[in-house]
C-alpha cells in the first residue's frame, strides 16, 4: 500500500485551522462528556434495580420512594447521555469518513448492533418505565427495568467491542484496502474488548457509589431522613467502594498485557518497517505527556479510593453516621434539654461530619479517574486510530478548515452548555430528595403554570 | 443502482427503520413546528409538550437504528450521504439537539423563562429538522445538496408534510379527558390538517412539474429519469406511481373528510419520500461481504421480537390523550 506520513504535510498549519487537530479535540471534549453520563448510567442502573426488586419483593414503599428519587437522577443522566451519544455517533460518520471507509464492516458494525438492539431496546423500555409508573402491575414495572439495566451493560459491550478494535484490530483480512470480517467471534473475544469492558463497567460502579455516597452524605449532614433512603444509600457505596477497586485493578492490570503487543493482523497493511517510520516519525511529546498524566491521575485515585472504601465500612459498623448521635448539636434548639458529652463536642470536631463532608466531594475521584483512564487509552494509541492499519491523519475526512471550525465551535459551545445545565439539574434534584424527584408523585395537583393567555411566539 | 436491488434483506430493513422514523417522528416533530399556531397559553403548550413527549424517544430511536444499519452495512452508501449532505447533516444534528434538549429539561425548573427558552428550543429545532429531512431526502433525490428548483421545492414539500403529520396527530392527542383544556388546541390543529394539505398539494405537485421538465429537458421518458441538475431515477414508472399516491392522500386530506382520515392520510403521504428515496434514487450501494451480514443478522434476530414488544407496548399504553403531569412537562 501506498506509504504515506502521516502528519509530514500538515506542519505549517496553525493549530486552529487545522481540520485535524479540530477533529480530535472535538472528539476527545464530546467523548469525555459523554463517557461522564455513561458512567452514571451504568453506575446507578444496578442499585435502583435492586432497590426495585426489594421494595416489589416486600412492598415496600420508603424503597419505592428511594426508586423514584435515584430514578429521577438517572432520567435526567440518561438524556444527556443519549444525546452526546448521537452526537458521537454522527460525529465518527462526519468527522472520520476513513475510519467508515476501511473499516465500516468490522468497526462499524458491532455500533450498528448496538443502537439496533441495545439503544432501540433501552429507550422503548426506559419510556415504559417512566410513563407506566402507575399504569402497570408492580412486577412488569420491575420487568422494564430490568430490560433497562441489561441493555445499559450491552450498549457498553458493543461500544467497547468497537473501541477494542481500534486498539487491537482482529479478526478480518483486507480486500482491496476494505476490511473484511473473517472471525466474528475472535472479534467479540479480543482481549482489548473484554478486559475493557469489566474494567470500565466495574469503575462505573464506583462513580455510581460514590454518586450515591454524596447525594446522602448531603441530606445526612442536615439530619433529614424519614425514610432511611440515605443511611441505605451509605451502606451500599460503602461496601461497593470497600469490594469494587480490587475488580477494577484486576482489569485495569490485565489491560497491560496488551501494551506492546502486535496485533494480529499487523502486517497486512503496512509492512513492519513501515510501520516503525510512520510511529517515529508521529512521535509526540504532547501525546506521551496526556497519556502519562491520563495514567497517573487513573493511578491515584484508585488508590485513594481504595482506602475510603474500609473507611466508610468501618465508618457504618461504629454507627458514626447514625443522625441521632450528633443531630441535638445541629438542631441546638430542640436538643439544648440532652448535654450528653457528645453533645457538648463541637459540631466541626466530630469525624462524621468531617466524613459526611468530604464524601460531598468524593465523586470528583472516579470521574477524574475515569476521564484520566480514557485519556491514557486513547492518546496511547496514537498515531494510529486503527493500530498498524489506519493512522489517524489518514481518517480524518477531508473538510475545508472553516466548516471544520464551524462544526467544532457549535457542538462544543452545544455540549458545554448542556452539560452545565445537566450539571445543575442532578444537583438541584439530589438536593430536593425522593418528594422533589422529577418522577415523585405530583400527578393529582392541577397545572403548575398560570393559566393567563400571553402569546409568547 | 437504487437500494433495494443491492442486498434485499438490509435495504428492506433500512428502508424500514427510515420510512418508520418519518412517519412516527413525523408526528412529534410536526406538531412541535406548530406549537405557537396550536396553544396559545401556558397550559396549552405545556399539554402539547407532553403530548410530544411519550413519542420522540421512541420515534427518534427508529432514526438512530436506521444510522446504525447504515453505518454497520452500507458504509459506502454512508460515505456518499456525509460527502454530499455534510452542511445539512451538521445543521440536522444541532436542531435535533436543540430540540431534544428543549424536550428534556422543559419539565425540570419551574419558572416561566426556563420554560420559553425550551419551548423555543422545541420550535425552532422541529422546524430545523423538518426542514433538513426535506434538504436530505430531496438532495438524495436529486444527487446532491445544491441548491435547484427540485432539491428546494422538494425540501419545502417536505416540511409541509410533517406540519401535515403534525396537524393530524394534535388533532387526535390533544383532546383533553375533561375536555375543557385541551378543546382549543386540539380543534385549531384539527383545522389546520384541511389548509396545510392543500399547501403540501400544491408543493407536490410544483415538485413533480419540475422534475418531469427536468427529465423532459433532457429528451429521456418518464417522470424523471435523467436531468441537467442530476436527477437521475431508476424506477421512474414506481416513481410516478408513489408520487400519484402522494397527491392522492393530499388530495383526500384537503377536501372535507379532511380531519378525520388525517391520521392515516398524512402517514402514507410522509411515507412517500422515503419510500421514493428507497426505491428510486441512484444510490451507490456496494455488495456486503457475507460474514458482516452473517454476524449482525444473528445478534439482530433475537432481538426483534424484544423490539417490537417494546415499542407496540409503549403506543398501546400512551395511546389515551396526554396526561396533565408528567416527567416532561
Ligand atoms: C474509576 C475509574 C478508574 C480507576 C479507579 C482505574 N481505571 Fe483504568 N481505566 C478507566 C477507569 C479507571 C477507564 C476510563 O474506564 C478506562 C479507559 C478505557 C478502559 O478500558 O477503561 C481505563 C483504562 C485503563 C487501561 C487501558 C489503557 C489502554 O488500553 O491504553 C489500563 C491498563 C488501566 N486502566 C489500568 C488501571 C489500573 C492499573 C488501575 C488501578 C491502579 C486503574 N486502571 C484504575
Ligand atoms: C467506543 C468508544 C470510542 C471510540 C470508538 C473512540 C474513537 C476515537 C476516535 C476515532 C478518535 C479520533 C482519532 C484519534 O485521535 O485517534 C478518538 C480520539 C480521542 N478519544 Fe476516543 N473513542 C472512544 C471513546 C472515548 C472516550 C469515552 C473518551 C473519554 C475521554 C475518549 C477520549 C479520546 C481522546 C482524548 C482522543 C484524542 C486522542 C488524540 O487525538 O490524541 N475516547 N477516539
Ligand atoms: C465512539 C464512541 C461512542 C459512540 C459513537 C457512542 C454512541 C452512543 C449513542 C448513539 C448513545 C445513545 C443511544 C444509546 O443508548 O446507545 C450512547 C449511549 C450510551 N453509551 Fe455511548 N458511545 C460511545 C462511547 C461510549 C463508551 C466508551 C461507553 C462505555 C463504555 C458507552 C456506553 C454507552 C451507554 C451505557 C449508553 C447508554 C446510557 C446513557 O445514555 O447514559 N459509549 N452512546
Amino acid at each position: 500500500m501506498l506509504f504515506r506520513a502521516p502528519t509530514a504535510d500538515r506542519r505549517g498549519h496553525p493549530m486552529l485551522e487545522d481540520p485535524l487537530v479540530l477533529a480530535r479535540l472535538q472528539f476527545a471534549l464530546t467523548a469525555a462528556t459523554h463517557y461522564m453520563f455513561v458512567a452514571l448510567t451504568l453506575g446507578l442502573a444496578p442499585y435502583i434495580l435492586g432497590t426495585q426488586l426489594v421494595a416489589v419483593l416486600r412492598g415496600d414503599r420508603s424503597r419505592m420512594l428511594s426508586v423514584r428519587l435515584w430514578g429521577g437522577l438517572y432520567l435526567v443522566n440518561y438524556g444527556m447521555g443519549v444525546l452526546s451519544g448521537l452526537v458521537m455517533e454522527l460525529q465518527l460518520a462526519l468527522n472520520w469518513s476513513g475510519l467508515h471507509e476501511m473499516f465500516g464492516y468490522t468497526f462499524a458494525a458491532p455500533l450498528a448492533i448496538e443502537t439496533m438492539t441495545a439503544f432501540f431496546i433501552e429507550s422503548t423500555f426506559l419510556g415504559l418505565w417512566i410513563f407506566g409508573w402507575d399504569r402497570m402491575g408492580r412486577w412488569a414495572h420491575l420487568f422494564c427495568f430490568t430490560v433497562v439495566t441489561v441493555t445499559a451493560y450491552s450498549s457498553a459491550w458493543w461500544v467497547l467491542i468497537s473501541n477494542g478494535f481500534l486498539r487491537h484490530p482482529v479478526g478480518f483480512t483486507m480486500v482491496d484496502g476494505v476490511a473484511h470480517l473473517t472471525d466474528p467471534v475472535a472479534l467479540m473475544t479480543n482481549p482489548a474488548a473484554v478486559f475493557a469492558f469489566l474494567h470500565v463497567t466495574s469503575s462505573a460502579l464506583l462513580v455510581g457509589a460514590l454518586v450515591v455516597a454524596a447525594v446522602s452524605a448531603y441530606h445526612l449532614l442536615r439530619g433529614e431522613d424519614p425514610h432511611r433512603i440515605f443511611r441505605r444509600g451509605m451502606r451500599f457505596a460503602a461496601v461497593v467502594m470497600t469490594v469494587m477497586p480490587f475488580v477494577v485493578v484486576t482489569f485495569g492490570g490485565l489491560q497491560f498485557q496488551i501494551f506492546g503487543q502486535d496485533p494480529p493482523t499487523s502486517g497486512l497493511t503496512y509492512t513492519a518497517a513501515e510501520v516503525e517510520e510512520i510511529e517515529s516519525a508521529a512521535r509526540s511529546t504532547i501525546a506521551t505527556t496526556a497519556s502519562t498524566t491520563g495514567e497517573i491521575v487513573m493511578i491515584t485515585a484508585w488508590t485513594l479510593m481504595f482506602f475510603l472504601g474500609p473507611v466508610m465500612l468501618l465508618a457504618q459498623f461504629a454507627d458514626l453516621l447514625n443522625p441521632l448521635r450528633w443531630l441535638p448539636n445541629l438542631l441546638p434548639r430542640r436538643g439544648a434539654g440532652r448535654r450528653t458529652l457528645a453533645g457538648r463536642v463541637p459540631n466541626w470536631l466530630r469525624p462524621s461530619r468531617w466524613g459526611l463532608t468530604l464524601l460531598l466531594f468524593s465523586p470528583f475521584l472516579p470521574y477524574l479517574a475515569s476521564v484520566g483512564g480514557w485519556v491514557f487509552r486513547e492518546t496511547n494509541r496514537q498515531p494510529w486510530v486503527v493500530v498498524h492499519h489506519l493512522t489517524t491523519a489518514d481518517a480524518v475526512t477531508p473538510m475545508p478548515p472553516g466548516a471544520a471550525l464551524v462544526s467544532f465551535t457549535l457542538f462544543t459551545v452545544a455540549f458545554a452548555a448542556l452539560a452545565a445545565v445537566t450539571y445543575r439539574l442532578l444537583v438541584r434534584f439530589a438536593r430536593l430528595g425522593p418528594e422533589g424527584s422529577p418522577l415523585a408523585e405530583r400527578r393529582e395537583e392541577g397545572p403548575r403554570e398560570t393559566p393567563e393567555p400571553v402569546h409568547t411566539f | 443502482m437504487d437500494l433495494l436491488s443491492a442486498s434485499p434483506p438490509s435495504a428492506v430493513l433500512l428502508s424500514l427503520f427510515v420510512v418508520g422514523y418519518l412517519v412516527l417522528a413525523g408526528s412529534d416533530i410536526g406538531l412541535g413546528m406548530l406549537m405557537p399556531h396550536v396553544a396559545r397559553t401556558p397550559a396549552e403548550r405545556r399539554r402539547v409538550a407532553a403530548a410530544i413527549a411519550p413519542y420522540f424517544l421512541a420515534s427518534e430511536v427508529w432514526l438512530v437504528a436506521a444510522l446504525g444499519v447504515m453505518a454497520g452495512l452500507f458504509p459506502v452508501l454512508e460515505h456518499h450521504v456525509v460527502g454530499a449532505l455534510w452542511p445539512v447533516l451538521v445543521v440536522l444534528l444541532a436542531g435535533w439537539l436543540f430540540r431534544d434538549a428543549g424536550l428534556w429539561f422543559r419539565g425540570q425548573v419551574d419558572s416561566a423563562r426556563w420554560r420559553f427558552a425550551c419551548d423555543t428550543a422545541i420550535v425552532t429545532g422541529s422546524w430545523t429538522l423538518a426542514l433538513c429531512w426535506g434538504l436530505v431526502l430531496a438532495g438524495l433525490l436529486g444527487g446532491g445538496a445544491s441548491l435547484n428548483p427540485f432539491t428546494v421545492l422538494g425540501a419545502v414539500a417536505v416540511v409541509w408534510l410533517f406540519a401535515l403529520r403534525g396537524a393530524a396527530f394534535g388533532a387526535e392527542r390533544l383532546v383533553g379527558p375533561d375536555d375543557e383544556s385541551g378543546a382549543e388546541s386540539a380543534d385549531a390543529a384539527a383545522r389546520a390538517t384541511r389548509t396545510l394539505a392543500r399547501v403540501a398539494l400544491g408543493t407536490v405537485a410544483a415538485t413533480a412539474a419540475v422534475a418531469a421538465v427536468a427529465a423532459a429537458g433532457t429528451g429521456s421518458d418518464g417522470a424523471g429519469s435523467g436531468g441537467s441538475d442530476g436527477l437521475v431515477l431508476t424506477g421512474p414508472g414506481i416513481a410516478v406511481l408513489l408520487v400519484t399516491v402522494l397527491l392522492a392522500a393530499l388530495g383526500a386530506t384537503s377536501g372535507l373528510s379532511g380531519p378525520i382520515l388525517s391520521r392515516h392520510t398524512s402517514a402514507l403521504a410522509i411515507a412517500v419520500p422515503g419510500l421514493l428515496v428507497a426505491l428510486c434514487a441512484q444510490l451507490p450501494v456496494a455488495d456486503m461481504p457475507g460474514m458482516t451480514g452473517v454476524f449482525v443478522w444473528s445478534t439482530l434476530l433475537p432481538a426483534v421480537p424484544v423490539m417490537l414488544i417494546g415499542q407496540v407496548w409503549l403506543y398501546r399504553m400512551t395511546r389515551r390523550p396526554a396526561v396533565p403531569a408528567s416527567f416532561f412537562a
